[in-house]
């Protein structure tokens, strides 16, 4: 027989799935009979039912996200035949006619600018990989690179609301929302989805709450920021004076007082609050723990690079990544800043590369060597590319690129993808994608595999729609950069 | 998914709703259609681009059609229809829906379009675009003859009865006016106010409470925050960089409509299309705005009629969310998939809004026209005070004239100066771009050679030094000066006169410019520009010898540049061209302008009445810019814009065949011929009195907000795939009602209060919570969480911090350090806290920024409010009880309200029960009283062991506190009040 708790907690979340006023997808209403979790603990965002619906390959996930636009063209798109082309006028033909921002779109030439970097083949399968990221290019075979990325999006607002929302423009969730919401959370400690953010050199570019927001999904599935400044979570601290302790024996009166509202109106409500009130009061445990990265080894610590000393910076935040991957939260993101070259690339180009490198590759080596690398997804990249042509003027030592959503360089590691493989073509202008386009969609469904869930069936009912993340065009699993 | 395992709890739990099917017969629109809109409509529906075999199941003449020897349905045969034989079809080639599709039947769906096609499956209009009949009322028995308060009670008892329920109790007063008094003015009741009305035994006691409530200026606030949502208000922007606005007129505007009662069909109106209506007043314009609360952007590379494009989407869809519950957006790109909207209808009712002025690239800095200027009373009568004072100085200017003689003397001054040598000017030489922070930071910072009386070679500034001499900028000609953004670039040249020379500098830049001579700055013009020839002109009067002239520029953004030359006189070109003309035949006109440019320029009257004139304007120009603006709807005055199909919804793609003119979808009534072919049209089209779905919509959406749910659960889709109402008669019944008494809110609004079934307690009983969990037939009253608005204004409204000051721009009060800056545009952006009554305004008033709204309401389900948003989640988390337990803001009020209950001499369970009062309502047991005052000693005792740690946490907060009490008492009392602060009871609405 069921204790009565359990029977509270399954009536708790029956109502909260019946009674959060959008309607629900019909699977929803099925988790009512979903097992609890098999430490025999209930949880309080458990996912929904059949949920993953296949063993998946990943149990979590680590976005590296590059804020800005980072220039496929200076780091991994490369081939030899582009130093021919350095200084000539953008051929008609590659441009076909497409559009440009309004940005460079009155500029009356557009030169075509070879890197001002040296390329190196790397690893057994001879990856090209600039010498902006000596360290990524240690693990090129452990990666898959895919070249062929495009959006439809040229400006940075709708493109990186479309590529992490599904849609250019605001209202919807975030994709770690949709997990937190299809998957549920693995940890009563921490939330579901975090996210960090560090700031780069260069131009900023700006954030949005909605990028890791919950849309019309419950507000719980929204990604918490973990901060290197003041509070690691807001409200986090108790106020001054109050120690733990104290607020310890503040709860218990409350859940006293508070169980006698239960015995009252039997509002399941009621018993919910008590239960989250222990998890914040957890969480304020967990967080700083999580946080601090003392007992981290030197080896561990050096994976990372010098940077990860130093709160804030996205070596740290990769290092708490994994930590928090440990934890069991479903999806992290970082958000890295400042990859938006308009002018002055060579120089700002390599200090974001410096910011990041050393961190993207520690964070995979520290994932093998402690065997979560399998069951790890790590995604790298940002919103779109960069042009081949100059914006502004192509000096010998300097230039500019523009934004370019027609194709553009993210990379996958872990979590069942191909080691040491690329997939994709673009042409010799790195303009045009001549083979296996992989669309920002596409993208997102081989994300949600990998975590066994096939995205057409993550569904919400939205004013009379079953809305996905994947949205309501065609999007394709790339099975070719599976393992 | 598999059903059947859980087949008989899902019969039990729709059988509150949705009866299986049985011997009465099957219902279409409220068992058949939700059937066939979740799984046939998709591709056998309204879409006819999509539809798979031609085949459409939404109309039975085609479902019912001989279509290749069979028929979909086939009522003579029923058992031959192709329906039938593919929904109980095994074979995965064969079943509908195909398992593609990820969609599936149950068994009892299957069972019930079996016996709807046995009964020869009759169809039925979609209940929500019939017109609103009024619903006979049902009998009641004399057993409930004294619980049924109103109308209402009758539909719910009879349906409640119906299903072998009853209902509850009534809650006990005290409860019941906490309860009114939250969802009247979104505050809690003050305890005498409590007393009094338990007190009172007045026969009409709670209709008088209700009637003062709905009279309280408290009730447009709290009405308006749902509104806010739906309108999608905010304080900033939303796209790119974020910036600000000022909509605050319009949310002031909708305060007020709220509380003078603004009937709803002119509350729409107004708000669709006050612009359009004749002579509208400067609040019916504002009203307007509602449209133009949606995102913006300002975003560089941006294409503007894609942006443009985007906003008239955004209309669209919020309008027909708003107004008619159904989801006309997916008409942008193709035919609705379950809705009979076409993309044909939605272009029409896109054409509605895309006659707007308003520009596609906007303002990232303030509001974009089209705007309303709004005064006040006083700077009103000052303005036409200003405007007589110009009225009367330009009359003396006209009618003085200075003596003639004093005119030629001045004409032959004139032409003397002219013809004086110019003075010779060296070659430019440049020195830069020097790169400020910023902009601002840019035209303030001395790059250090800003005093400087002559070029220095050798010396370098910052690492930068003085070019060679540029010979090839020629003066009167424009020239790029390449620097970027929030960059400085220097010019100087070498200017040397023999005599003594007057003339002018004739200047142009691209952006701002500052121009010294020999060190002495003698113009400034922080302009922001393309640059042109002639744009500013400095009078100087050249003393013999050598002079260094130097011009910064700074630009703003974009490109940059400069032009420059010297003209002889300091008096215009054309001026020296009259006098020219003059010295040689005078003719009327001639002498007259002349005259006219004498008095202007150097008659000692004319100049001192120019002056009186310049003030004068500019204190008018300073008046009209110190009122606020509020962002208005315009349509274009001539040649409307043309509306085509845009092919696939693409900005640039539009189907220029055919030209598409404003209609309304041709599913709904008509557009009467008598109304006007635009949004004023369509506005009036909305609230025709036989309209079938804006008033259903209306009093859905305010029933959802006063009882949890919707009649309609779906409060934002009324059409195929929204929610078959759990009171089809009582919604009509109300809809009916509220036209009929002229679409009067609070009447409605006090209809609902006043029944007995929102009278009832909350209490849960075991034996509802399996039969209706969700409590959909009212067999109690709704309990749900308070929303984030109101917790925190709660707890201002008990501790006695809350300013009740109504309306005004947002306000910024206590937010965590870095919210803004972390995301925004270059980091650039904080949040500047506000002090003071500022810290303490009602929740609605803050400041609401889209792309960082405030964490403290976030966590509580606010709607970042980029979209129309017409209902919140309301969901249970820690962050949420991180925010009531340590936010500055819930610690700081906890600390007030701690003071309050130590005000007066009492005992400490006398104090704890008052505490009970001010949150709940309800005095504390005695047993409440007892533990928490044996807790309180407990922590007193603790603090004053430890008093440093009091006094930490009485510093939270701005407000000072009290020196009255002992800092250990005051700390524990503290505790306490933050324990009431976070009680279930003071959160929840009972």
């Amino acid at each position: 027989m069921q204790s009565f708790d359990h029977y509270v907690d399954q009536l708790t979340r029956r109502k909260f799935l019946l009674s959060t006023g959008h309607g629900m997808g019909a699977a929803a209403l099925s988790s009512l009979f979903q097992a609890p979790a098999a430490n025999g603990a209930t949880r309080s965002n458990v996912g929904l039912p059949n949920f993953p619906h296949t063993a998946g390959k990943a149990k979590r996930a680590i976005y590296l996200f590059f804020s800005g636009g980072p220039s496929h063209i200076d780091t991994f798109d490369y081939k030899p035949e582009l130093r021919k082309i350095h200084g000539i006028e953008l051929p008609d033909s590659i441009r076909n006619g497409q559009r440009l921002t309004g940005m460079t779109s009155g500029q009356s030439s557009f030169p075509c600018v070879a890197p001002m970097f040296d390329f190196q083949r790397h690893g057994q399968h001879g990856t090209w990989v600039s010498e902006l990221l000596p360290h990524t290019a240690s693990i090129a075979d452990n990666i898959t690179i895919v070249k062929s990325m495009n959006t439809e999006a040229i400006n940075h607002d709708p493109a990186i609301t479309f590529i992490n929302t599904g849609v250019q423009q605001p209202g919807k969730p975030s994709m770690g929302a949709w997990l937190s919401y299809g998957l549920g959370s693995e940890t009563e400690n921490m939330p579901a989805y975090v996210v960090m953010i560090s700031r780069g050199r260069g131009q900023l570019q700006a954030l949005y709450d909605r990028l890791w927001g919950s849309g019309f999904l419950p507000s719980r599935h929204q990604g918490v920021k973990l901060r290197s400044a003041g509070e690691p979570v807001l409200f986090l601290n108790n106020p001054p004076g109050v120690d733990r302790p104290m607020r310890r024996s503040m709860l218990d009166q409350l859940a006293k007082l508070n169980g006698e509202s239960f015995a009252r109106f039997s509002d399941p409500e009621t018993q919910t609050r008590i239960s989250q009130y222990e998890m914040a009061f957890r969480m304020q445990m967990a967080v700083p723990d999580i946080m601090d990265i003392s007992k981290e080894s030197e080896h561990t610590k050096k994976l990372y690079g010098p940077d990860v000393e130093k709160p804030g910076s996205f070596a740290r935040n990769c290092l708490l990544a994994r930590r928090m991957a440990e934890e069991g939260v479903r999806f992290i993101q970082l958000f890295h800043r400042g990859w938006d070259q308009h002018g002055d690339l060579p120089r700002r180009l390599r200090w974001q590369c410096e910011d990041i490198d050393q961190a993207c590759a520690g964070l995979v080596k520290d994932l093998k060597e402690r065997g979560m690398f399998d069951e790890t997804l790590v995604i790298c990249g940002g919103e779109f590319g960069r042009t081949i042509y100059s914006q502004g003027k192509l000096t010998e030592d300097s230039h500019g690129r523009d934004h370019h959503g027609r194709c553009f360089s993210t990379w996958l590691a872990g979590g069942g993808i191909k080691e040491g493989f690329e997939y994709g073509k673009t042409d010799d202008f790195c303009y045009n994608i001549t083979e296996n386009p992989v669309h920002i969609r596409d993208l997102n469904a081989t994300i949600l595999n990998q975590l066994g869930i096939d995205h057409e069936k993550l569904t919400f009912r939205y004013q009379g729609l079953d809305e996905r993340l994947t949205g309501v065009e065609e999007a394709r699993v790339v099975k070719e950069i599976l393992a | 998914m598999n059903w059947k395992s859980h087949a008989p709890v899902f019969a039990l739990f729709v059988s509150a709703l949705a009866p299986n099917a049985s011997a009465e017969g099957i219902d279409f629109n409220r068992e058949v259609r939700p059937i066939l809109s979740q799984n046939c409509f998709a591709c056998h529906g309204p879409d006819a681009h999509d539809r798979k075999a031609g085949l459409r199941l939404d109309e039975r003449e085609a479902a019912v059609e001989l279509r290749d020897g069979v028929r979909a349905i086939d009522v003579e045969r029923p058992e031959e229809s192709e329906v039938l034989l593919r929904i109980f079809s095994e074979d995965a080639d064969d079943v509908m829906p195909p398992p593609k599709s990820h969609k599936t039947l149950s068994a009892s769906d299957k069972a019930i379009l079996k016996q709807w096609i046995e009964e020869g499956a009759p169809y039925a209009d979609h209940w929500a675009f019939v017109p609103v009949e009024r619903p006979a009322l049902p009998e009641v028995e004399k057993t409930y003859a004294d619980w049924t308060h109103n109308v209402i009670d009758r539909f719910v008892l009879e349906r409640l009865q119906a299903e072998g329920m009853k209902p509850s109790s009534a809650a006990d007063r005290a409860t019941w006016f906490r309860r009114v008094t939250f969802d009247l003015t979104g505050l809690p009741p003050a305890p005498a106010d409590v007393a009094d009305q338990v007190a009172s035994t007045h026969p009409n006691a709670d209709e008088r409470a209700l009637d003062r409530l709905l009279a309280s200026p408290r009730y447009g606030e709290r009405m308006a925050v749902a509104w806010m949502d739906a309108a999608r208000y905010g304080d900033s922007s939303v796209m790119h960089a974020d910036g600000n606005r000022d909509m605050w007129p319009w949310r002031d505007w909708l305060i007020d409509a709220y509380n003078t009662n603004k009937p709803f069909d002119d509350f729409t109106v107004e708000q669709l299309a006050g612009d359009l209506l004749p002579d509208p007043t400067v609040e019916q314009q504002i009203a307007s705005g509602f449209n133009r609360n949606h995102a913006t952007s300002d975003e560089g590379g941006a294409i503007p009629e894609e942006l443009r494009v985007e906003y008239v989407v955004d209309r669209v869809k919020t309008t027909a969310n708003v107004w008619l519950a159904l989801s006309m957006e997916c008409g942008q790109c193709h035919d609705h998939k379950y809705d009979p909207i076409s993309q044909q209808d939605y272009y029409a009712f896109f054409a509605y809004f895309n006659n707007t002025t308003d520009p596609g690239m906007q303002t990232r800095n303030g509001n974009q026209a089209p705007l309303v200027r709004i005064f006040s009373e006083a700077q009103e009568s000052q303005l036409a005070a200003v405007r007589k004072e110009i009225q009367t100085v330009e009359t003396q200017l006209k009618e003085e004239n200075p003596p003639e003689e004093e005119v030629d003397a001045w004409a032959r001054k004139v032409l003397d100066g002219a013809r004086q040598e110019p003075p010779v000017l060296g070659a430019w030489s440049s020195i830069g771009p020097f790169k400020g922070k910023a902009y601002e930071e840019a035209w303030k910072h001395d790059f250090g050679l800003e005093k400087e009386k002559t070029r220095r070679g050798r010396k370098a500034y910052g690492g930068l030094k003085w070019s060679k001499a540029k010979p090839e900028w020629k003066d009167n000609t424009v020239h790029v000066l390449a620097q970027g953004d929030g960059e400085v670039t220097y010019l100087g040249r070498e200017i040397e006169t023999e005599k003594e020379t007057k003339g002018s500098l004739m200047l142009g830049s691209d952006d701002a410019i500052k121009v010294w001579l020999d060190g002495k700055l003698i113009h400034e013009n922080k302009a922001q520009r393309g640059a042109a020839r002639d744009q500013d002109q400095v009078e100087v009067t050249l003393k013999p010898g050598k002079h260094w002239l130097l011009v910064k520029v700074v630009n703003a953004s974009g490109p940059s540049g400069f032009a420059f030359r010297w003209a002889s006189q300091a008096y215009p070109e054309k001026v020296l061209e009259l006098v020219k003309r003059e010295a040689q035949e005078s003719v009327e006109a001639q002498r007259k302008e002349l005259i006219s440019h004498y008095k202007g320029l150097a008659w000692p009257r004319g100049r001192e009445l120019e002056r009186h004139l310049r003030q004068a304007k500019d204190s008018e120009k300073a008046l009209v810019n110190a009122a606020p603006t509020s962002m208005i709807m315009e349509d274009r005055p001539k040649e409307p814009r043309m509306t085509y199909i845009l092919d696939r919804g693409q900005y640039d793609q539009p189907k220029k065949d055919q030209a598409i003119s404003p209609d309304v979808p041709a599913a709904l009534p008509r557009l009467p011929d008598s109304y006007p072919q635009n949004r004023l049209g369509l506005a009036q089209w909305l609230t025709m009195p036989e309209h079938p779905l804006t008033a259903r919509v209306a009093v859905n959406r305010y029933w959802a907000m006063l009882f949890g749910t919707g009649i309609v659960k779906t409060v934002g889709d009324f059409g195929n795939q929204g929610e078959w109402p759990s009171h089809p008669e009582l919604l009509d019944w109300l809809a009916r009602d509220f036209v009929d008494f002229d679409w009067d809110v609070k009447w409605l609004v006090r209809q609902l209060l006043s029944s007995a079934t929102y009278g009832q307690s909350s209490a849960h009983d075991t034996n509802t919570a399996e039969s209706d969990p969700e409590n959909r037939l009212l067999s109690r009253a709704p309990r749900f969480r308070l929303q984030g608005e109101f917790i925190r204004d709660q707890a201002l409204a008990v501790s006695g911090l809350l300013v009740e000051q109504q309306g005004g721009p947002g306000v910024k009060p206590y937010q965590p350090e870095n919210i803004w800056n972390e995301v925004s545009l270059n980091g650039g952006l904080r949040y500047r806290r506000d002090d003071g009554d500022k810290l303490y305004r009602r929740s609605l008033y803050t400041y609401w920024k889209r792309s960082a709204p405030m964490p403290n309401m976030v966590i509580f389900d606010s709607p970042s409010r980029e979209k129309c948003a017409l209902e919140r989640p309301r969901t249970n988390t820690p962050l949420q009880a991180l925010v009531t337990l340590n936010d500055p803001q819930f610690v700081e009020a906890a600390r007030l309200l701690a003071e309050r209950l130590l005000e007066d001499e009492r005992s400490a369970q006398d104090r704890i029960s008052r505490g009970y009062q001010l949150v709940t309502g309800r005095p504390a047991t005695d047993e409440e009283a007892r533990s928490l005052g044996a807790w309180i000693a407990e922590q007193e005792q603790l603090f004053k062991k430890a008093p440093e740690r009091a006094q930490e946490l009485l510093k939270v907060g701005d407000y000072p506190a009290s020196d009255e009490h002992a800092p250990e008492t005051l700390a524990s009392w503290t505790l306490l009040a933050q324990l009431l602060l976070n009680l279930d009871e003071t959160l929840t609405r009972n």
